[in-house]
């Protein structure tokens, strides 16, 4: 059942995969998401990896997670006719996000500018790699070059090798789902006066903005953080935050100020078994972890933690990641498995609380299951309204349910390539 | 400038460390009167974290806290003293949303869950959000976003190989789940509007941050594969990572490049001068095949030159590529700076401070960063009287009995 929360809202996303997320969160909390695609199909049907890895205008695993839920229409906007049909429905929208390149709109005649005399009320949101301004405002970006430009590459794998990024990209999520937050701003603000606006997403700043304020660093402290593999820290605390165990890996840290009681019931527990080292729990356990923690360790600090570390390292080997996850669990460490997409299948958390849902894809025949609800609202729950669509599949019901176009001018507007 | 979509709405805000506070600067940033409710009995530990004014430690000097609460004013109350608790539900009616980031048994002990709060004030909505939800075996977990993002996967997709994992820097999951919770929030606000309903909204950041690695479950759940990291590969694009550049004034420098379409890569080959070299790789085929040979010629290619000029070919020609900027290079980078996205605030105690502008920009009703983060405790005066009509000597009563505090 579709969600209340957004009921009888309704957003035109022509969006590729960048910024694609904008309208599925949209689509989870009840709005009508219509995809508008060129006849050929989105871009976005067409990236890899696919289901069963055969390829498929239905197929793009991304495609299938992030279009759940939306309609689908086929609209040229390279042909009169179809920019005519856009601007119809521009009319009978609340909400339209693009990302195209900048000024694409405009040279068709359907930038904000054009379309706002049509329907004051329209919040329009572009998603932007690099912004409008500056001189990469019409640069093109892959997932990897945002990464890259937001300054989350360079803090990301071993000293020495290159810089790498994430096997599932992040950067147009994070764009995406900003532009989902402004729009939602501009909506309320239009409840006062209906009058809309637009909103221009920089891809880069919403990257930064994931660097937990390293970035503000080299002008507070004089230096910038170099990636380590699988250590991190500010100036003078370097710590290691990935442990290999039994049977995969762990995270975990060593450390004092927020760190100081699991830091210390870790050690509890390596000496409960025996493995701790008379030099480590002697004398109230490690010097080097000062409450506040964080900075300012001496080289002995750093020694020391070394050591301890690889105490630690040798414990996680005797220990799988169940193991691990159970004893973190019950004796409160800061700690967790460095899960795979099984472990989470699998999480008895998740399914406790009903997390996954199975939607049926009418055009693979099959059912598929995707993350479910990104938040519990008591009474307006959210969460996927369906599957992804076909190519075109809601042609007839927005055309002619919405538009009102009669079944001889949808055959026209096929026939002049503009469906 | 007009009204801010906000204005007139007020919020008290328990949340601390990042998710709860960034979904918060939302509505503070545009015009929200949001009340951060703090305590130096238990104190946000962002306050103590660096970076700091001066390098120098303090609960008032920490960048880190105040970037992620700009706009907002702050109270001190000792909640784990009931006359604390007697003076917020005081309080409460003021409010429109309440929200706290605690683990989930902290509020039930105060006394102040969604039931309790309702009965008082019935049009309330509430946000609470922590690791994993308000209920299920795990849900009094505590941590951290670094945690969560081992936890929710993210971890395990980050590396060179399956045995080389390299994962993203801090708290990934903190900085994904933000943007779900003010979407929550803010339509629940609407939805108020409209209906006169509030509502409870339980937030788990594991949930939230799923959304940003669905196609590995949609994918585990219909053919049982598990996802594994591959570094720099893509399967549509190559070539495709991170290649040394000249080093600058011997900072390392190195470009990112994506190339996909045939026309890409001979614009690619023709900037790079390696026509002959890479004759074998004319076909998108022939680059999947052997991307390590292909790296290696890019690689030496690239090596020596500038990574920005490179940069500015490339794109010129219609490659996407852009340098690997460090945080140094954040703050000299020209587009950053044409968005407008460093701005610089006068705080009360940390003097002018590097704060982050918003990540996007409203034609009609922009946001801002209206006044820099609050000291802890800065507006207790001023808060406890509008909003209770409180007079000096009770609240210097309530500051002696560390109740303000």
């Amino acid at each position: 059942m579709r969600s209340e929360l957004l009921r009888g809202l309704r957003m035109l996303d022509l969006s590729d995969e960048k910024g694609a997320l904008c309208g599925k969160i949209f689509a989870d909390m009840g709005a009508e998401v219509i995809k508008v695609e060129p006849p050929s199909g989105c871009s976005s049907r067409n990236i890899p990896p696919f289901l069963d890895d055969q390829p498929g205008l239905d197929r793009g695993l991304g495609f299938l997670a992030w279009n759940a839920g939306k309609k689908s229409i086929t609209l040229n906007l390279e042909c009169e006719d179809g920019r005519q049909l856009l601007r119809m429905l521009a009319e009978r929208a609340d909400f339209l996000v693009d990302s195209f390149p900048l000024d694409y709109l405009q040279s068709l005649g359907l930038g904000y500018d054009a379309l706002a005399p049509l329907n004051p009320g329209l919040i329009h949101a572009t998603v932007t790699a690099f912004g409008d301004r500056g001189p990469g405002k019409n640069y093109k970006a892959a997932d990897i070059n945002g990464w890259a430009a937001g300054g989350a590459m360079f803090l990301m794998g071993e000293e020495g090798r290159p810089p790498i990024q994430m096997s599932v990209p992040q950067s147009w999520l994070h764009a995406a789902a900003e532009a989902a937050v402004a729009s939602m701003i501009a909506y309320y603000a239009r409840t006062a006066d209906g009058l809309g606006q637009h909103i221009l997403v920089d891809m880069q700043a919403c990257i930064v903005w994931t660097l937990m304020n390293e970035q503000a660093m080299p002008l507070l402290h004089g230096d910038y953080l170099r990636r380590s593999g699988v250590f991190t820290g500010a100036v003078g605390g370097r710590r290691k935050t990935v442990y290999k165990c039994a049977d995969g890996f762990v995270s975990f840290i060593l450390a004092g100020g927020p760190y100081l009681n699991s830091t210390n019931a870790m050690i509890a527990w390596i000496k409960e078994e025996g493995a701790a080292p008379d030099w480590l729990t002697r004398g109230g356990g490690l010097k080097s972890l000062t409450p506040s923690g964080f900075m300012g360790a001496t080289a002995a600090d750093l020694a020391e933690l070394e050591r301890t570390e690889e105490v630690v390292q040798q414990f996680f080997l005797t220990k799988t990641k169940k193991e691990l996850w159970a004893n973190i669990l019950k004796r409160r460490l800061f700690g967790a498995p460095v899960a795979d997409a099984a472990d989470i299948a699998e999480d008895p958390q998740l399914k406790a609380r009903g997390y996954f849902v199975t939607v049926e894809h009418r055009g693979l025949d099959r059912a598929l299951t995707l993350p479910g609800a990104f938040a519990k609202l008591s009474e307006t729950p959210v969460g996927p309204q369906g599957a992804a669509p076909q190519l075109g599949e809601h042609n007839e019901e927005i055309y002619g349910a919405l538009l009102g176009l009669g079944a001889r001018e949808i055959v026209e507007l096929r026939a002049a390539g503009a469906i | 400038m007009g009204k801010l979509p906000f204005e007139g709405i007020h919020v008290l805000d328990f949340t601390w460390y990042a998710v709860g506070p960034v979904t918060t600067k939302y509505l503070a940033d545009y015009g929200a009167d949001v009340v951060r409710i703090e305590s130096a009995a238990r104190l946000d530990a962002l306050r103590l974290a660096p970076p700091w004014k001066d390098a120098q430690p303090g609960v008032n000097r920490s960048q880190f806290f105040a970037s992620f609460n700009t706009s907002k004013r702050g109270v001190t109350l000792d909640m784990s003293k009931p006359e604390a608790r007697e003076i917020f539900l005081r309080m409460l009616p003021w409010a429109d949303l309440v929200t706290e980031s605690f683990t989930p048994k902290t509020m039930r002990n105060w006394g102040l869950d969604y039931e309790r709060l309702s009965a008082i004030k019935p049009d309330l909505i509430m946000l609470s959000t922590c690791m994993q939800g308000q209920t299920g075996p795990h849900r009094d977990y505590p941590g951290f976003g670094n945690l969560m993002a081992a936890l929710s996967g993210f971890y395990h997709v980050s590396g060179y190989s399956k045995d080389e994992p390299c994962p993203p820097y801090g708290a990934f999951t903190d900085f994904i789940a933000p943007r779900f919770s003010a979407c929550a929030v803010i339509a629940a606000l609407d939805y108020r509007r409209r209906t006169g309903k509030g509502q409870y909204i339980d937030m788990s950041q594991y949930e939230a941050a799923l959304h940003n690695l669905a196609p590995m479950l949609v994918d585990y759940f219909a053919s049982g594969r598990v996802l594994e990291p591959v570094g720099n590969r893509s399967e549509r694009h190559a070539p495709h990572g991170a290649y040394r550049c000249a080093d600058e004034d011997a900072h390392e420098r190195w470009i990112s490049i994506a190339a996909g379409a045939d026309s890409e890569w001979s614009a690619l080959t023709k900037i790079l001068g390696i026509g002959d070299s890479a004759r074998r790789f004319a076909t998108m085929r022939a680059r999947l095949r052997d991307r390590d040979a292909l790296d290696e010629i890019i690689g030496a290619a690239v090596r020596g030159r500038s990574a920005e000029e490179l940069t500015e070919s490339l794109q010129k020609a219609g490659v996407a590529a852009y340098p690997v900027q460090n945080c140094m290079d954040l703050h000299r980078d020209e587009n950053l700076d044409a968005f407008g996205f460093w701005r610089w605030l006068d705080h009360q105690e940390m003097g002018p401070s590097p704060y982050e502008g918003l990540e996007h920009r409203m034609s009609r009703t922009p946001g801002d960063l209206r006044r820099p983060a609050p000291a802890l405790g800065q507006h207790n005066d001023e808060v406890f009287r509008e909003i209770l009509g409180m007079n000096a000597d009770e609240i210097e009563r309530l500051r002696r009995d560390k109740v303000i505090y």
